[in-house]
């Protein structure tokens, strides 16, 4: 589903997700249709299905860094331990952020003790629980998010970016 | 699926040839450059450096801070009224000084507050409205102008120049500047000559200095390389990482970390020099305090976390600790001052038992504080401190003398006139001013009080500004513009469809019973303008050309690059629209005197407006002289530091500090006076435990006119919040996120509640101005009778926990801002 237009993969993607989204199981008040209707929300490229780890691998704190859509694109891979906005996985609770700050690009640190990505240039800070919404900071959008899926053997895919990456004009580079 | 807001995963490219401006930040004192590029729809640069406006490699990844990286939201689509569709982009400017580069939230999205009429800024006011049988409808300048200069003259033959009252902007940047702040004033004080005026953000017409004024010290005398050679920065009364953003980390942070240190022994090299320290005057423990913290680690930040209303113990137990030490300028004191003994029977006798008890500070963090303002750092060697404050401080119990005590503190340690010194406002708001003087008194009239409330007033003109929630007491300030214009109301549906003479008669008639006529001249339907007959738009920065001046007194031309919305225009053409058309009415009845004081208003352009404005700024810190539009634009986003001294070889040649060679000072006394009644009433009441405070956030910025079309802003901040003490969240019952309601016998208000540690127990922090629950409502009417100022941060009130909000839960976060 890697070409999906964004509100496809909002209608029938998210219950793909590791095959546990019994109906109902997404809440009807952010449906895709109220989310895509929104013109400046979009995710418009052509993103890879790229696997970027397996469930067990994210077993220790501060999580797993990979990257995506390419290698120039640092991105940490979190299990957060509690339901998290777009997580996925058995406890939805696995979710990915493009790990340069969209602020000004300085390489994002995570602390479980404050549960949020902290950045050393200017000091802003994201809440992954919350899909990257940013606590304080002078970034001008929320912390690009990586949409997951789980398959049914634990295997993680990145299958796009919500937001623009720091440093890009687009997110898939050409 | 995810209920986060985020913007577009790409952005267009700028192409070679896309036209490019200059401006600044329509927003906050700092005023940080930007670059603007624009071109048409359709069209977009390669990805190759030599295919695109900014020369980078668009097929790579750039760099951290690379100060070309294009963020969604600093990009839109617009339509000027031609139709043409343009691509913008706004860009943070690496060549200005002020940010090099870096830009804050507000200013980094200003793409997402252009105009346009497929985006969230679509509701923009883009006609005249006016009122009709319950309705505000849409209508022409000539009828909207026409009915308004007729209900003010009738008012104005019949009740004189302060039946017309008026609360507007008075500052730079969006909204303001130099050539609307002139047009103003000429309409209301040389054409009107009202008492009845005052400021957007306070009920008169004031400074919210006037005694640094009086003691001889401008607002603004430092510059922001001043934070950099300082030995001790220390801010009174404000939350610079998240209000004055980019001077803080562009300026304040490098020298608390050492980066700043070259440039101190470069340009200060006859002695010693360390990072720099950091002294913070705030209620909570800010986001402010956290990062400096965590920048120059702890032992080089003080934070004195004081109790309400108490700065100016605070301030004069510092100025006596330091004087009994021996550590004060003698030499600065006896060249330069006068007054020093009235000062010293006051500020230098405040008992520091007292000072301890009354601010909550204990005394050893007040000797700390005193050595690193005024302990010689060698033999004979001062140290250089710099004071800044804001709102805290400012807006703070007893106006007049909380500066005074601050102003106190910086002379008698010499801090004047010198690199890495100085006293003065952080500042809110740009600064612009310049208008005929105020026909008024001081301390000046309370015109919410007396014009509004009172009824002394019976039309009420209202620009750039949102006082139905923002004024103080602004709950009750809300019932009498309900009331009075109600009264209008009813005139004009029994009138309709009569001739004008008859509306007008009407009016009038409503006005002889308590009617109040509204104008409100604004960008957006805010909730003033609910109640207006008359709803005048305006164009914003960017819709014309404008100049400035920020903290440092940088004077620079905000370039237009795009037209205004529908029929709106700048509001010095809309005062000029409305005097103009008065002068013809009195040439009509022949009073020519009268008709007199409106002429002078047939500008053309932007720059002529500019240009005569600069009678009203001579010998002033904006003192621009004969500086022009074409100097200023050669001068790009570093523009020229005012006053400008003279003009050479078509340059203007600026001032980068006051007083290095000139001034003269004067100590003003400053005595602790206590806590109004209306607080001491409050206090004595049980019902009322809370202290509440209240100030601004990284997030948004005032009144939030631009956030609510902010999606992003308005995701992470649907509604105020009010931080609690997690012992009074407690004892409450209250959970993150539960929505609360604050009360007191002026008025209630909602906000959802945030836990966090930041205040003392029994002390609460709302956010001061969000359109979903007016902080303000709960202010008192309390203003220091010196100056007319209100006291907007201190009230008391009780609090009660109404409910849950499920959704907010699950979408808001609840880490603590304060932590670094």
């Amino acid at each position: 589903m890697s070409d999906l237009s964004r509100r496809t993969f909002l209608k029938t993607g998210a219950c793909a997700i590791g095959g546990l989204c019994a109906g109902g199981a997404l809440p009807e008040s952010v449906s895709g249709q109220q989310v895509a209707a929104h013109p400046t929300l979009s995710m418009t490229l052509p993103y890879p299905r790229l696997q970027l780890a397996t469930v067990p691998q994210l077993a220790r704190a501060g999580g797993l860094l990979v990257s995506y859509p390419d290698p120039a694109s640092p991105v940490r891979l979190l299990k957060l331990g509690k339901t998290a906005v777009n997580g996925v996985g058995p406890e939805r609770d696995i979710v990915a952020f493009s790990q340069l700050c969209s602020h000004m690009g300085g390489t994002l640190d995570f602390r479980p003790e404050t549960g949020a990505l902290h950045c050393p240039l200017h000091y802003a800070l994201f809440d992954p629980a919350k899909g990257g919404l940013t606590v304080i900071g002078q970034a001008t959008d929320n912390l690009p998010q990586i949409q997951l899926e789980v398959d049914p053997q634990g295997n993680i895919f990145a299958v796009g970016v919500l937001g623009l990456i720091y440093g890009r004009q687009a997110n898939i580079l050409g | 699926m995810s209920s986060i807001f985020h913007g577009a995963d790409r952005v267009p490219i700028p192409p070679r040839d896309a036209e490019q401006f200059t401006t600044v930040c329509s927003y906050c004192i700092v005023g940080c450059g930007y670059r603007v590029f624009k071109w048409p729809q359709g069209k977009e640069g390669g990805p190759l450096p030599a295919h695109n406006a900014l020369q980078v490699d668009f097929t790579k990844q750039q760099p951290a801070q690379s100060g070309t990286w294009i963020s969604p939201a600093m990009h839109s689509v617009v339509t000027d009224r031609d139709g043409a569709r343009s691509h913008v982009v706004v860009l943070p400017d690496v060549g200005c000084v002020v940010n090099r580069g870096n830009h804050s939230l507000r200013g980094g999205t200003h793409g997402s507050v252009l105009y346009a009429p497929d985006r969230p800024t679509a509701d923009r006011l883009s006609h005249p409205l006016l009122y009709r049988g319950g309705s505000q409808l849409p209508t022409t300048w000539q009828e909207a102008i026409e009915l308004g200069a007729h209900v003010i003259k009738a008012a104005l033959d019949k009740w004189g120049p302060d039946t017309v009252a008026m609360k507007c902007f008075d500052h730079g940047g969006g909204g303001g500047g130099f050539e609307n702040n002139w047009a103003v004033g000429k309409f209301f004080f040389t054409g009107i000559g009202t008492q009845m005026a005052s400021i957007h953000n306070r009920p008169a017409y004031n400074s919210e200095v006037f005694a640094s004024a009086d003691a001889g010290v401008a607002a603004l005398p430092s510059a922001y390389v001043d934070a950099e050679l300082a030995d001790t920065v220390m801010l009174i009364g404000a939350n610079s990482y998240e209000t004055q953003s980019i001077y803080f980390l562009e300026h304040m942070l490098p020298n608390l970390t050492g980066v700043s240190l070259s440039k101190k022994r470069q340009l200060l090299p006859h002695e010693p020099h360390t990072a720099g320290n950091m002294i913070i005057v705030d209620p909570r423990r800010t986001s402010t305090v956290a990062i400096a913290e965590a920048a120059a680690g702890k032992e080089h930040v003080l934070h004195l976390q004081i109790r309400n209303g108490t700065d100016m113990v605070l301030l004069n137990a510092l100025s006596r600790l330091i004087y009994e030490q021996g550590w004060q300028d003698q030499t600065f004191i006896q060249e330069r001052t006068s007054n020093f003994e009235a000062m010293q029977a006051t500020n230098l006798t405040q008992d520091l038992d007292e000072a301890i008890t009354l601010t909550g500070i204990p005394m050893g963090q007040m000797r700390q504080a005193a050595e690193w303002i005024a302990k010689p750092k060698a033999v004979a060697v001062r140290r250089r401190t710099l004071f800044l404050y804001e709102k805290g401080l400012i807006w703070g119990l007893k106006n007049y003398e909380n500066v005074a005590s601050v102003v106190d503190l910086a002379l008698l340690t010499g801090n004047l006139g010198k690199p890495g010194a100085g006293c003065g406002r952080l500042g809110g708001h740009q600064e612009g001013y310049s208008r005929p003087d105020y026909p008024g008194k001081r301390p000046p009239v309370n015109v919410d009080e007396v014009a509004i409330k009172g009824g002394a007033s019976k039309v009420f003109w209202v620009a750039g500004c949102n006082p139905a929630g923002g004024t103080l007491n602004a709950q009750q300030f809300r019932q009498a513009l309900a009331q009075r214009t109600a009264l209008v109301n009813q005139a004009l549906d029994r009138a309709s469809g009569g001739t004008m003479q008859e509306r007008v008669a009407a009016v009038i008639d409503a006005m002889e019973q308590g009617g109040l006529f509204l104008l409100v001249q604004d960008i957006y339907p805010i909730e003033t303008a609910k109640y207006a007959h008359v709803v005048l738009p305006a164009a914003q920065w960017g819709e014309m050309n404008l100049t400035s001046i920020n903290g440092e007194r940088r004077l620079r031309l905000y370039q237009k690059f795009m037209d205004p919305p529908g029929v709106a225009e700048p509001d010095w053409k809309i005062m000029a629209m409305m005097a103009q058309r008065l002068e013809r009415l009195y040439r009509d009845t022949g009073e020519q005197d009268r008709a007199a004081r409106f002429s002078g208003f047939n500008w053309h352009t932007d720059e002529d407006v500019f240009l005569a404005a600069a009678v009203g700024v001579k010998g002033a810190q904006e003192d621009y002289g004969e500086t022009t539009y074409t100097m200023l634009k050669a001068l790009g986003t570093n523009g020229v530091q005012t006053p400008v001294k003279r003009i050479e070889g078509g340059k203007p040649i600026g001032t980068v500090r006051l007083y290095e060679d000139s001034g003269r000072f004067r100590f003003i006394p400053a005595k602790w006076p206590g806590y109004p009644a209306p607080i001491q009433q409050l206090m004595k009441d049980q019902r009322y435990p809370f202290w509440v405070n209240n100030g601004r956030a990284n997030h948004g910025w005032q009144t939030l006119y631009d956030d609510l079309r902010k999606p992003y802003v308005m995701g992470r901040e649907p509604l105020p919040f009010v931080e609690i003490h997690p012992q009074d969240a407690m004892t409450l019952q209250i959970t993150q996120g539960d929505l609360v309601e604050l009360y007191n016998p002026y008025g209630s208000v909602t906000a959802m509640a945030v836990i966090v540690d930041s205040n003392r127990p029994g002390h609460v922090f709302m956010l001061f101005e969000h359109p979903k629950g007016w902080l303000n409502s709960l202010t008192t009417g309390y203003v220091d009778p010196a100056t007319t100022i209100p006291y907007y941060k201190g009230t008391k009130a009780g609090m009660r926990r109404i409910d849950t909000l499920p959704e907010w839960q699950q979408r808001l976060t609840f880490i603590p801002t304060n932590q670094g």
